[in-house]
């Protein structure tokens, strides 16, 4: 017990103060308030220096921008983060949306990181030019899957699939990364689509939220394509009846 | 007879250099070893408050702290908040987890006392009377001074630890449930003991006393 104790004394000594009212409520260091006055409650932060954060050796990284590019940035992010109410805002757990550049996870280069329990996103400003726009409502999806993984149920998805198609074990362990939809689609949007049965489903509520037409008329030729937008505005309407995608 | 010998110039402004430097050593002496030299002390007695059975006295080593509480805003937390004040609670308490100029914290009733402090919980303890539901629908702008009552990560875990802050966060309006706010006395929490490398302290300072202006 004494080992013990002097074992969480030393932890306590040499864990590192993050002297900020922002660490502490969302546990990711050298962030400053951006806006904070939001229709929908949502409060934008931005890193000033390059942070790192995750429980596995800080695995998370990603780096400060400048402020025009911020600005600019930030106005393509909350006109599209105006589509989520603040009710279902609630609903999914989400509060603080954290604005940085050359966010990374173990290296790899990503275009959002959620946090369900910190309430957090985490949004890469400089993240793939042609399809910024959707990948704030892909990984706004990740936090929506994060918070009702119980709607959102992988072995269902997998069926609507044809019998010989394999998703990868992972997203990163894929070569399949292209954004671009496909002209014919054979159930699947995108070449990204095909890599993991979470990013499948990312991607069809992306291409909902920013290009529904679009995509409603190549369903009318892609059996599988409908089945699989039908789940998912059926269980993004359970967890919030009154939720449009536009 | 003894001729007088006239000090050179270098010589004059040698001693003056040592003069100056012994006044500067003493004086400094004293200012350093007393970190409250230079607080500003009030006394509840000598000032006058509209509602005085909302106010609560910290008295901390360097003097008191007058605290507004506001049961319109939080009327549970505050009547939890008032209720382990009236019975003594706070008395000889840890500031067991201070961030430099950002937020003193204490409240620690179980492993937060003076005869019974425990380095390895301090910060985890429970007061014995439950946890109470966060209450975070009022506004209430999180400046500096505004004291709220601290939490586990989830909400609804209130107890009776309690924090202090020394710079606004206004983001935590809707986080946090605020019970007041301090009128005077903030200077006497920025001279709270603070590590700078671990924002829970080792031999802590404490709360001498926490009672209500009127009992």
């Amino acid at each position: 017990m004494k080992f013990l104790k002097i074992i969480l004394l030393i932890i306590i000594l040499i864990s590192p103060v993050n002297a900020n009212t922002i660490y502490n409520l969302i546990k990711i260091p050298n962030l400053e308030i951006y806006e904070t006055n939001t229709d929908n409650g949502l409060k934008y932060l931005k890193a000033y220096k390059p942070f790192e954060v995750g429980i596995r050796n800080n695995n998370v990284k990603c780096f400060n921008s400048n402020a025009k590019d911020v600005d600019e940035k930030f106005n393509i992010i909350s006109k599209n983060l105006k589509k989520y109410s603040s009710d279902f805002l609630k609903k999914i757990n989400l509060k603080y949306i954290v604005l940085c550049e050359d966010l990374s996870v173990s290296g790899i280069n990503t275009a959002g990181v959620p946090n369900h329990k910190m309430r957090t996103l985490i949004i890469d400003i400089k993240f793939n030019k042609d399809h910024f726009e959707r990948t704030i409502h892909h990984e706004i999806f990740h936090v929506i899957k994060d918070s009702y993984n119980n709607y959102f149920k992988e072995d269902i998805w997998k069926n609507y699939n044809n019998d010989e198609f394999k998703y990868a074990k992972c997203s990163t362990c894929s070569d399949r990364l292209d954004l671009s939809i496909y002209k014919k689609t054979n159930g699947f949007l995108t070449e990204y689509s095909m890599s993991t049965a979470s990013e499948d489903m990312a991607e069809v509520f992306s291409f909902l939220m920013i290009d529904k037409n679009n995509i409603k008329s190549k369903a009318n030729k892609d059996s599988i394509l409908n089945n699989k937008i039908s789940f998912i505005k059926r269980n993004v309407s359970k967890i919030d009846n009154k939720f449009t995608f536009n | 007879m003894i001729k007088k010998i006239k000090a050179s110039f270098s010589e004059k402004l040698l001693l003056a250099f040592v003069l100056i430097l012994a006044i500067f050593t003493f004086g400094s002496f004293f200012s350093i070893k007393n970190k409250c030299l230079f607080v500003k002390k009030y006394d509840p007695k000598n000032l006058k408050f509209e509602k005085p059975e909302n106010i609560a006295v910290l008295n901390a080593p360097c003097g008191n702290v007058i605290i507004e509480l506001y049961p319109n805003i939080a009327p549970n937390s505050v009547d939890r908040f008032k209720m382990l004040i009236s019975s003594g609670k706070y008395n000889n308490v840890a500031f067991h987890r201070v961030l430099k100029n950002v937020l003193v914290q204490a409240g620690d009733l179980e492993f937060g006392k003076k005869n019974n402090l425990n380095y390895a919980y301090i910060g985890t303890g429970k007061s014995g009377y439950g946890t109470i539901n966060s209450e975070l629908d009022k506004k209430f702008d999180f400046k500096k001074g505004s004291v709220a009552l601290a939490r586990k990560d989830e909400k609804n875990t209130e107890d009776s630890q309690f924090f202090i802050l020394l710079q606004d966060a206004p983001l935590y309006e809707g986080e946090y449930t605020p019970v007041g706010r301090v009128i005077y006395g903030l200077e006497v929490l920025k001279k709270i003991k603070y590590l700078e490398k671990t924002e829970y302290v080792l031999r802590p300072d404490f709360i001498n006393t926490l009672q209500m202006l009127i009992d």
